[in-house]
């Protein structure tokens, strides 16, 4: 080791590495362990809420015809247990696990942007918090997770129930989006020398990919959910069918969004799973390009399956068999993913901890789950199926009996080197059986319930041959789930005060994170050893026989990427597709006649093409302006600057003009389908506008205090590309909105 | 008629087509001196598809009486035809005329993968502009220039990614960008044709029947022109981003392939050894 240790890489030397202490110091911290702890603290709480939830429904449907609960209880209590378990469970556990985790796994300091992170992070309780203060205020949402309008429009959800929802889940996919940015720029960037792409860490790839999941899937939701906001504040019509709109389009801008999402919430739980199965199999893992090929595939793939979620809808005979074709095609991806893991474990030394036990679990119910999801691309089943505990079935096997399993495994797995001590083997093995019998219990019969024809979302059953039993069983399970919580959290707690110290690699694992002590130091690394192959710390303990080097000897990539850039770049990727919807909307509502103002009635192409060429021109100046700046010619710099400022404002004076001249003859956003589109797309498309000026005159105040004086001009270059990609948008709209009237 | 009487019969022995099927082979057969590898067969592939094409009944279809049968065709020379020959080229350094010669203008937009995307993807909207597409089923010269340019596009679309030129090859990671936002590209135009309730291409509203199988296509088939266009939209939209996608797990296999650069591969020769013990404990 003393030889070996000569050829480690030093990183950096820290800054002032002593840890902080007191309350104060985690509220104020930008440490990513302490955030990812943040992050895993806040989930648990959220979870011990959402499974008393749970546990609510249960006993409510533990009987038929019970009257535990009544109707509207029933409804937003079901409603508040798949917004928790889905929002503020699951993705920030995972969330949390990769803000843990990432950086250590590939020899970072920290992730690429610190104080976004703990931006993140504090979105999530203020999110949470919001969401829950809806019980206070008059009523909890009792529309669904996916809110389906029209049941979600003001005259069917009376209470500010809906209201909290959307607002909080905007929030929240902010955040969600915020930790996927940086996590996108941390692995692209911050990677200890020798650390390739082809180099890393399953879980690491899965985050990566997950991340891009994220930023591409939430702002569909994010675009959806302002439309329901405006909807329902604004009198419009996006989702409202009375006037016009469409509730079928909600669906269609929902479900674009959740399917991805459940691939969201499963591949960094894939991740887990293909870091545990090999430590505790004793081997690498087998297919390793099979599995992180496989993932990008399962990424493709998942937005093009969406419509299976609308078989029952009606979308005509092309639709359904293209989606059923799509549908079933992602199974071979994920097959892959099972086949790859077991033969991991095939002829491996196994190791059965509570981590690989969990594990283990994971791969029989998530390929139930997976099983029976198929099923569902087959068009005629999910008719009879779509709307019973065979779903609820399905999809519990896939994130509860998938995630969650992948979950505690990771828990088990991660918790020595994140509090320096292990969890009691015996409270695990305890809390794995309860788990394991307590969840195929609860949710194994919901199949059979089901296919019998038991609806979903319904607060109460008739009393039928074999349902009152049924139910009462999964009941019983379902108890016997939330007990083996309790052990976990006694262990938890336990394990804390009395655990057995864990040293830095208790399970003799090969990924970068255990080369450090256990909790790591606030610098995580002091140096990082060579890393030539996937299994650094195999390589180390091995030297006589390594794993062979992966990509050669190259210790970078082809390609060096600036961190800015990377943030700024998949920030303007996922801006696009938040436009995107809008866009989309637009024209979805614009290319056939309707009653009142109409786009060739109300707007002006003409009128609006100069000010199109004004804000054109504007991008031309702040392109000339970073070349000067680059140049070190500061005052033309500033000139240059004040002139895009300029032409932005005249751009937003002529809009406001625009609107101005609309609302005087009478059309407000509300009159009809054409004027709430067009308000939408053009207001937020100012609004971009407007921080952009905003931004510009920031950089303004920072040239003038002489910030850009030691040639650090990053931000000058990201807001620079921020405001051309605000004009490249109004290209498009000003052609979907304006130009379409000269054809 | 029968769907069977149909397919029998639409046959079009378009001798342009035939003709350029064989030109195909014999140049490419002098080219490599008639000493043929396993790669033939994706110029044999490559050129049935194209056969297939223009002169089976999907033709007869696409002439005036799907909008699904245009688009089908549309597809296969875009996306289809231009890679299969692609790949049936061998490795080649870039041709003098190229880098400097009177092809150099050529080369720019070779050497150029933006300008590259553009093409492929801007010929996949160009084309399904109402006005262009009404036209080239109506006129039979913009119609072979549809033809001609299609395929043209495509092959400076694929260039990039299998283009025979290794120098001009894009790096797998760039390629992946490269074909998932040609894959954004399509999908967005093949939704707003998918949902689109007005027609694309209003010829195909209202068929000339001219061969006699209006009353098959709607009756027994089943596909009446709102349905055709939202299969058309819908092929656009599936298909075409699953053949990106086979791209992508292409790139993704030759980057996972790659060894890196001459003397990593003399390195890891010496470490063959270490290679081949099995690394269980």
């Amino acid at each position: 080791m003393s030889e070996a240790a000569s050829t480690f890489v030093a990183i950096e030397t820290p800054a002032a590495a002593s840890a902080p202490r007191g309350l104060f110091s985690w509220v104020a911290t930008v440490d990513h362990k302490r955030i990812g702890i943040l992050y895993l603290l806040t989930t648990l709480v959220f979870f011990v809420i959402g499974g008393v939830e749970a546990l609510l429904i249960r006993i409510q449907l533990a009987r038929p015809n019970n009257t535990f609960l009544s109707p509207d209880a029933f409804d937003q209590i079901f409603t508040m247990h798949g917004t928790t378990m889905i929002f503020l469970v699951v993705m920030p556990t995972l969330i949390g696990l990769a803000n843990y985790l990432v950086p250590l796994m590939i020899g970072a300091r920290d992730m690429a942007f610190p104080r976004l992170n703990a931006l993140s992070f504090w979105l999530l309780p203020c999110g949470g918090l919001l969401l829950h203060f809806s019980l206070l205020a008059g009523g909890a949402p009792a529309v669904g997770w996916f809110s389906y309008a029209p049941l979600s429009e003001t005259p069917y959800a009376t209470t500010s129930g809906v209201d909290y929802w959307t607002l909080s889940l905007l929030i929240l996919g902010i955040g969600s989006v915020a930790a996927s940015i940086n996590l996108i720029a941390t692995i692209l960037t911050q990677r200890a020398p020798g650390l390739t792409i082809r180099r890393l860490p399953l879980f690491v790839w899965m985050v990566f990919v997950n991340s891009f999941l994220v930023i591409l899937a939430l702002p569909a939701l994010n675009a959806a959910i302002v439309m329901l906001f405006i909807d329902r504040h604004l009198g419009t019509h996006f989702f409202a069918p009375a006037n016009g709109g469409s509730a079928v389009l909600w669906q269609h801008f929902f479900w674009s969004f959740g399917h991805p999402e459940v691939y969201i919430m499963a591949l960094p739980a894939f991740g887990i799973i293909s870091e545990v199965v090999p430590v505790f199999a004793r081997r690498p893992i087998f297919g390793y390009e099979f599995v992180a090929a496989s993932t990008v595939a399962i990424a493709l793939l998942s937005f093009g399956v969406w419509a299976h979620h609308m078989f029952a809808v009606g979308l005509g005979h092309p639709m359904d068999l293209f989606f059923a074709a799509t549908s079933m095609m992602i199974a071979v991806p994920t097959g892959i993913k099972v086949f790859a893991w077991s033969a991991t474990m095939w002829g491996g030394a196994i190791r059965l901890t509570t981590a690989m036990l969990f594990a283990v679990a994971f791969l029989i119910q998530f390929t139930i789950g997976g099983l029976s999801g198929i099923t569902f691309a087959v068009v005629p089943i999910d008719w009879q199926v779509t709307g019973t505990y065979y779903l609820v079935a399905h999809f519990h096997y896939v994130l509860f009996g998938g995630t969650f399993f992948a979950v505690f495994a990771g828990l088990y797995y991660w918790f020595p080197k994140i509090t320096g001590r292990m969890l009691s083997e015996r409270l695990g093995k305890l809390n794995f059986w309860m788990a394991l019998i307590g969840f195929n219990t609860a949710f194994f019969v919901q199949h059979f319930l089901g296919l019998m024809g038991m609806a979903r979302r319904i607060y109460t059953y008739p009393d039928l041959p074999g349902w009152g039993l049924l139910n009462m069983i999964s009941t019983v399970g379902a108890f016997l789930l939330g007990a083996s919580v309790l052990v976990l959290l006694w262990n938890i707690i336990v394990s804390l005060r009395h655990g057995k110290p864990a040293g830095d690699n208790p399970w003799q694992a090969w990924t970068l994170e255990w080369a450090t002590t256990s909790p790591p130091p606030a610098q995580n690394f002091d140096r990082v050893p060579p890393i030539r192959s996937r299994r650094p710390l195999w390589d180390l303990a091995h030297p006589e026989n390594p794993d062979p080097i992966v990509g050669g000897i190259a210790a970078r990539d082809g390609f060096v990427l600036e961190k800015n850039r990377v943030g700024i770049v998949s920030f303007l990727i996922t801006e696009s597709v938040f436009f995107l919807m809008l866009i989309l909307a637009y024209l979805y509502y614009n290319t056939h006649d309707m009653n009142g103002p109409t786009p060739a009635t109300m707007l002006n192409p003409q009128r609006t093409g100069i000010y199109t060429l004004c804000l054109l021109a504007s991008s031309f100046t702040i392109w000339l302006a970073v070349k000067k700046l680059e140049r070190k010619k500061h005052s033309a710099f500033r000139w240059l600057l004040t002139l895009t400022i300029l032409l932005g404002t005249v751009f937003i004076i002529g809009q406001g003009r625009e609107y101005l001249r609309i609302f005087h003859s009478g059309v407000m956003v509300n009159s009809n389908l054409f004027a709430t589109t067009f308000f939408t797309l053009t207001g937020f498309h100012g609004l971009h506008v407007c921080v952009g000026v905003i931004a510009l005159l920031i950089l303004m105040g920072l040239s003038l205090a002489g910030d850009f004086k030691q040639g650090r001009i990053e931000a000058v270059k990201s807001i620079g590309l921020y405001w051309h990609f605000v004009d490249a948008v109004w290209l498009v709209v000003f052609s979907v909105i304006y130009l379409r009237l000269l054809l | 008629m029968t769907t069977r009487q149909f397919l029998i019969s639409a046959w079009n022995w378009n001798p342009w087509v035939i003709a350029i099927c064989v030109i195909t082979i014999l140049i490419y057969s002098a080219q490599q001196r008639f000493h043929f590898t396993r790669k033939i067969g994706w110029l044999l592939a490559g050129l049935a598809v194209f056969f297939l094409t223009l002169a089976s009944p999907i033709d007869a279809l696409a002439n005036g009486y799907l909008f699904s049968a245009h688009m089908l065709q549309h597809l296969l020379l875009l996306l289809i035809v231009p890679p299969l020959i692609l790949l049936s080229l061998s490795p080649a350094p870039v041709p003098d005329s190229f880098q400097n010669g009177r092809w150099k203008w050529l080369n720019w937009i070779l050497r150029h993968p933006l300008a590259n995307w553009f093409l492929g993807v801007g010929g996949m909207w160009l084309w399904h502009a109402p006005m262009l597409c009404n036209a080239a089923v109506s006129n039979v010269w913009i119609h072979r220039l549809q033809y001609v340019s299609l395929l043209l596009m495509g092959f400076a679309f694929w260039w990039p990614i299998i283009g025979p030129w290794h120098k001009q090859r894009i790096s797998p990671l760039a390629g992946i960008i490269y074909l998932f936002s040609a894959c954004v590209g399509c999908t967005i135009l093949g939704i707003i044709i998918t949902f689109s309730p007005v027609e694309v291409c209003s010829i195909y509203l209202h068929p000339v029947d001219r061969l006699g199988i209006l009353s098959l296509i709607q009756n027994q088939w089943g596909l009446t022109p709102a349905k055709d266009q939202q299969l058309g939209g819908l092929l656009m939209w599936v298909p075409a981003c699953l053949i990106y996608f086979c791209g992508i797990f292409g790139l993704f296999a030759r980057w996972h392939g790659e060894t890196g650069d001459k003397e990593i591969i003399a390195e890891s020769q010496s470490t063959k050894t270490i290679m081949e013990k099995p690394y269980v404990h």
